[in-house]
């Protein structure tokens, strides 16, 4: 394993028997997994080059129980690694050997549908699709829409601000979740917000949302909900080179034209997807654009015309606009089959997740180009154009010798590469533990430590997720620690009034 | 006499916020100081100004994004994009009126504040559109959060916390925001002589629709209320009106407007109002222009509350009933101003029994020196969460240098 995770403390191991009794005295029954055969399943999430048996897996069904589970953890000093569904990218809920790794896979119940307000209230261990279903007979939905969204959570989704393809235009997780039930580590209930626009305080809220459970362990969610649009049109266009790509997406966007999805696939990545579904791509081309306008059909097919305008005055060579729900689903296809179609063509990948500012695109692209010649390995490249978010897929195998280090290497310079740009290293997918020895290249140590000092709040034995997301770990203490600089009491050299 | 010390750049803040910590002197961190009447009343000895500040660093109208100084003006920055067509989505508002002060105020104070207009019910708060940060914290020491893309997910998302802390977490010294597309035409329906409630209704039903409504307010039938500018579209304070946004293209505009109105058809005939007329009414409710300092209501004390949308049209009218003030609504029933003749606690306590019964909350945005001395104005928090706000305070800034005391009575030093 290339990245180190804290050493397991064998004081806690040894304990472990006990620990497991302590457990099932609070979570009854089946709840509580200690054999090495049923907690396998556990050992990985999403990021599936990295495993690690957990010390116990418990499943709690109740908040009660998960503030007893805290609460005890807490008392004798035993770390926690919290999990929805197991489909983070990032490593987010890769156990820990000293770790209790605590599912919230049983909080699975929506708790209020309320229509007027707008609003759902649910449990953490509902998946993001499941609550669209449960109000689609009003006419409502749940805007963010990550392409795990069958199987991911809501509470994963708070974790990581999970985005989707349309989070350009109607905003990623934190934009459309309004408040929680908040367990902290010391097992203290607390609750966030609730049915109103706006919260009293600080935006406690949104600072647990991203925050990629190291804050405290969601035990409810309530979201937002909207009403669907009307209908939804996509045009897929074809473009020679990539520049002229870039350019068409500039100039929709500098057009005062916000698509419902903007979505750009490389060559490589336009052939995969062909070969997998049969999307009807010309395989030509070198960028290929699918751009979708949703809201009342006489909007859509105003700006539907406007788009076709600005793509046939970038060069565009290939133009096709979806004329029914069934070609709209079809161009489509291909996108969303992407990482899959490349799965096919590639016995491994590894799917990054920088974000540019989106003028930028040409120039990742080339840099991508060079770094796929250095390493001597394949890359195609997904983008959400409309919000600068590029999926750099790199191909490897991971039975040849070398091949993952040298994966690893080739997406640590993309990435590296993004926040030259002007970018950054995690667009949605989160930090986790695959970007955590980063985030030096993003931000410095007084950044890192204001952050660290703000987990401290929450947490101060940091016993909630350790090993995520920050590189260096810190003693509470020592963070808040004022260093007093020889003060000049008469503020010196300023202009006064 | 009160130390200005008008700093030129993030060292010089750090080089203030230093030496506050050593001389363990709290600082009022201010931009134009347009918001200073809200607030706790604080004393200090140092004022600390981000006037000069002021720089547009970058704007990218390609990128959706605008970087600027803290203390610029952000008169100034709505300018900036409006002259490419472009606006801040969350629709800041003016508290100018309100508070009886000039000018639109700096940035910083724009974000520190956190006070969206009608459109949050569709496109969100400054929260959701503030990008990345650099500042100051407590302990002297320049951080960035955040970024300068509109998707981000690197680190923690301090910036949520900056929105709206009223400069009691750090200095903000540049901010990078989201602007987007200014919508093309507008048109607001309005509905004349429904109750509170029933407004409600209409309002609730409005937002409720697919027709993507960009703001729902109602202005309840008043005798004090005086006329204001931008409202005369709506006609005479005497009669309740009821009114509704819609914004995009003109035909989708157009096209939404009698869909919508035939929807909201068993609340009565709707009036169609377009455009210039329609985006002043808009800014008159944002700005809460009928309590403007300098109109008949000048004097009486306005709370802002929020809750939950569908409770508002109640609890609007039972605190107009019990004080005999005056309410008007926002955000479809989600937002209350009122209005109350001032007394010497400026009613709190009705005011957060009633809006709490609602599961709403509320904070004194309008009162003299000895009400905000004599009552909390900003909502309290029940004490788990109140307790975890001041131990993400003290994370920034431990030796409560900035702002001190202005979201809080209890926070001492």
């Amino acid at each position: 394993m290339a990245i180190m995770m804290p050493e397991a403390d064998s004081a806690v191991l040894a304990r472990r028997g006990e620990i497991v009794a302590a457990l099932r005295a609070i979570v009854p029954g089946e709840g509580v997994i200690d054999s090495a055969a049923e907690m396998l399943p556990y050992e990985s999430d999403g990021l599936m080059a990295y495993r690690q048996p957990p010390m116990v897996v418990v499943l709690p069904e109740t908040t009660a129980q998960v503030s007893q589970v805290l609460k005890y953890c807490h008392q004798q000093g035993i770390k926690v690694v919290p999990r929805g569904s197991g489909t983070s990218l990032s490593g987010g809920a890769l156990p820990l050997a000293d770790g209790v790794l605590l599912g919230l896979g049983k909080f699975k119940r929506i708790r209020e549908i309320d229509f007027d307000n707008r609003v759902v209230v649910t449990e953490p261990g509902v998946t993001n699709l499941a609550i669209s279903q449960a109000v689609a007979h009003a006419g409502f939905y749940y805007a963010p829409d990550p392409s795990s969204q069958i199987a991911c959570s809501i509470g994963g989704n708070v974790a990581e601000n999970s985005g989707g393809v349309h989070c350009l235009k109607y905003g990623m997780t934190t934009n459309n979740v309004l408040g929680c039930e908040l367990v902290l580590m010391n097992g203290e209930v607390l609750r966030i917000g609730g049915k109103c626009t706006e919260n009293a305080g600080y935006d406690l809220m949104g600072l647990i949302t991203g925050s990629e459970g190291l804050l405290g362990v969601v035990t409810e969610v309530t979201v937002r909900i909207l009403q669907k649009p009307e209908t939804a049109r996509a045009l897929m266009v074809g473009f020679a080179e990539v520049e002229a790509a870039g350019e068409c997406v500039a100039r929709i966007i500098g057009a005062g034209i916000i698509p419902g999805g903007m979505e750009m696939m490389d060559k490589p990545a336009i052939h995969a997807a062909e070969a997998f579904v049969h999307a009807g791509y010309p395989l030509d081309v070198e960028a290929l654009l699918i751009i979708e306008l949703d809201g009342p059909g006489v909007e859509v097919d105003e700006l539907i015309s406007r788009v076709e305008t600005i793509a046939n005055g970038c060069g565009s060579t290939t133009c096709r606009i979806s004329t029914s729900e069934a070609e709209r689903n079809l161009f489509w296809a291909g996108r969303k089959a992407a990482f899959p179609a490349v799965g096919r063509i590639s016995p491994d990948y590894l799917c990054m997740d920088g974000t540019i500012p989106r003028g930028a695109l040409p120039k990742a692209l080339a840099r991508i180009r060079e770094l796929s010649e250095k390493y001597q390995l394949g890359c195609a490249n997904v983008f959400h154009a409309g919000d600068g978010n590029l999926h750099p897929l790199i191909l490897y195998d991971a039975n040849k010798p070398g091949e993952m280090e040298r994966a690893e290497a080739f997406g640590a310079d993309i990435l590296r590469c993004c926040v030259e740009l002007g970018g950054v290293l995690t667009g949605e997918h989160g930090v986790g533990i695959e970007k955590r020895d980063l985030m030096p290249d993003m931000f410095t140590e007084i950044d890192l430590n204001q952050q660290q000092r703000v987990k401290c709040a929450f947490d101060s034995q940091g016993l909630l997720n350790p090993g995520k997301v920050f590189p260096t770990l810190h003693r509470c203490a020592e963070l808040g620690r004022m260093h007093v600089h020889a003060g000049k009491l008469a503020f010196p050299d300023l202009p006064r009034f | 006499m009160v130390d200005a010390l008008k700093v030129r750049n993030a060292a010089d803040v750090e080089e203030v916020v230093r030496a506050a910590i050593a001389s363990e002197q709290p600082l009022e961190v201010i931009g134009h100081g347009s918001k200073r009447g809200i607030g706790q009343v604080t004393a200090t000895n140092a004022v600390l100004d981000l006037s000069a500040l002021s720089a547009v660093v970058a704007y990218e109208p390609n990128e959706l994004i605008i970087t600027a100084q803290a203390g610029a003006p952000l008169g100034d920055l709505l300018s900036l994009i409006d002259s490419k067509s472009q606006q801040f989505a969350f629709d800041p508002m003016d508290t100018g009126p309100l508070l009886g002060t000039t000018g639109r105020g700096t940035l910083g104070g724009m974000i520190a504040a956190g006070l969206a207009g009608s459109r949050r019910v569709r496109a969100g708060g400054v929260r959701d559109h503030l990008l990345g940060a650099h500042a100051v914290s407590g302990f002297g020491e320049s951080f960035k959060t955040g970024g300068k893309v509109v998707k981000n997910v690197t680190g923690y998302d301090l910036c949520k916390l900056l929105a709206g802390s009223w400069g009691t977490l750090a200095v903000m010294t540049e901010a990078t925001l989201k602007v987007m597309p200014r919508p093309e035409a507008e048109r607001t329906l309005v509905l004349r002589g429904l109750d509170d409630p029933r407004a409600n209704l209409a309002m609730t039903a409005a937002l409720g629709s697919p027709f993507d409504v960009s703001g729902a307010a109602h202005l309840p039938a008043s005798s004090l209320r005086p006329e204001v500018e931008g409202l005369g579209a709506v006609g005479s304070p005497r009669e309740a009106v009821t009114v509704v946004r819609l914004e995009g293209i003109t035909a989708s505009a157009v096209h939404r407007a009698g869909s919508l109105a035939k929807l909201l058809a068993p609340f009565g005939a709707a009036e169609v109002i377009a455009d210039d007329a329609s985006a002043a009414i808009w800014s008159a409710v944002r700005d809460v222009l009928p309590f403007a300092a300098d109109g008949q209501l000048g004097a009486w004390t306005v709370w802002r509350i929020v809750c939950p949308p569908v409770s508002g049209g109640a609890l609007g009218q039972a605190l107009a009933r019990q004080t005999g003030g005056e309410v008007i609504y926002d955000w479809g029933g989600g937002l209350i101003w009122a209005a109350l003749p001032p007394t010497a606690d400026g009613s709190a306590g009705l005011v957060r029994k009633l809006a709490g019964a609602a599961g709403g909350h509320a904070t004194l945005l309008r009162a003299f020196d000895e009400v905000r001395q004599a009552v909390d104005v900003f909502p309290p928090q029940p004490s788990g969460v109140a307790a975890l706000e001041e131990r993400v305070r003290v994370s920034f800034d431990p030796k409560a240098v900035l702002n001190r005391g202005r979201l809080r009575r209890s926070v001492a030093s």
